[in-house]
């Protein structure tokens, strides 16, 4: 048995979402088990599968961030803080 | 879609494609849960649930109450044949059923798309498209279990043999089908369509190294009369509906 990742595609700009997996001995099955288990209700207007083992997995490693490059991760919080002082001394106008 | 006004032979003829379908579907519904992987079990269900959409197209055609037409019959009422009715409780059984049902199934549609009457060619229409993929799924399911060779082969080959003979009884003529032709509701006869299902099940066969005998023409009282296995299966059936008939959902 293979294990296939199953991605679909609505009609339009939505890209192609990750629906799930399915087992199965080769592809031509999975496409007609991936029908029956992943497309009944018209969630799809294409699909995708692909052989588990063809995905080239990264290293959790790196993907790891580097904990002393704040300047990368900057989510805005030091200047809402200063907005929120000037708000309270009536400076922020 | 509204009650046709049918002749009682056209009525016989597709009441016996509708009861076919209907018990099929439950049939199959009973691997809900215990198929031998889950994308098949979930497959083989999605396949159960379309079979009895299809009893349902051909239910509403011959009558307002399908839910009396479909579970309420007194059980010499029904027009199923005995392929149907098995219970086919090991896998082998219910994979072979699949494969020998669905291909005669294909051609009976086929038999309706080019009907006299509008409703039924849309009917035939959808229920085709979905016999396509459902044939498909018969047929590799089963070429890779034959393929796989060992217990697996011998056991789908038995089950192939002791099934072919009741699988005959889908091509017992019903009443009516001599109207239905001559009004041209259906345009093939169940003996053509017997011929081309049984190429279509020996070639399939053969091309995975399997031999198969052709099964003699069924006798006995074909569809008047229930098998042994009909009656357990319509209690069964009817458990929700028997607390009320009278209920509406």
């Amino acid at each position: 048995m293979h294990t296939y990742e199953v991605f679909l595609k609505k009609d339009g700009k939505e890209g192609f979402r990750h629906a799930g997996a399915l087992d199965a001995p080769d592809w031509e099955m999975a496409l007609l088990l991936a029908r029956e288990c992943y497309c009944r209700r018209g969630e799809g207007d294409e699909m995708w599968l692909v052989d588990r083992a063809d995905l080239v997995v990264a290293p959790i490693e790196l993907l790891e961030p580097n904990g002393d490059r704040p300047h990368r991760t900057s989510d805005g919080s030091v200047v809402a803080e200063r907005r929120k002082q000037q708000r309270q001394v009536g400076g922020g106008k | 879609m509204s009650t046709l006004d049918l002749s009682p032979g056209v009525r016989e003829y597709l009441l016996a494609l509708a009861d076919d379908e209907h018990i099929i579907g439950a049939r199959h519904t009973s691997w809900i849960g215990s198929g031998p992987f889950l994308e098949e079990d979930l497959a083989f269900c999605s396949i159960a649930q379309d079979e009895l959409g299809h009893a349902i197209a051909l239910y509403e055609l011959l009558t307002d109450d399908i839910d009396a037409l479909g579970l309420l019959r007194d059980p010499a009422e029904y027009r199923c044949c005995e392929l149907v009715e098995l219970p086919c409780r090991e896998w082998d059984e219910a994979l072979v059923r699949h494969v020998l049902y669905d291909h005669a199934e294909g051609l009976r549609w086929q038999a309706l798309a080019d009907s006299s009457i509008p409703e039924i060619v849309g009917v035939a229409k959808r229920a085709r498209r979905e016999e396509e993929f459902h044939v498909a799924h018969a047929d590799g399911v089963l070429r890779r279990v034959l393929f796989a060779g060992g217990d697996a082969h011998d056991r789908v080959v038995a089950a192939t043999v002791r099934l072919l003979p009741v699988a005959a009884t889908m091509w017992t003529s019903v009443d009516g089908e001599t109207e239905a032709l001559a009004t041209g509701v259906a345009t093939s006869s169940s003996a053509d369509l017997a011929e081309r299902w049984w190429t279509e099940v020996k070639v399939l066969y053969e091309a995975s190294g399997v031999v198969l005998d052709r099964p003699a023409a069924a006798s006995g009282a074909g569809r008047t009369q229930r098998s042994g296995h009909f009656a357990d299966l319509h209690a069964e059936i009817r458990l929700v509906i028997d607390l009320d008939p009278n209920a509406r959902w």
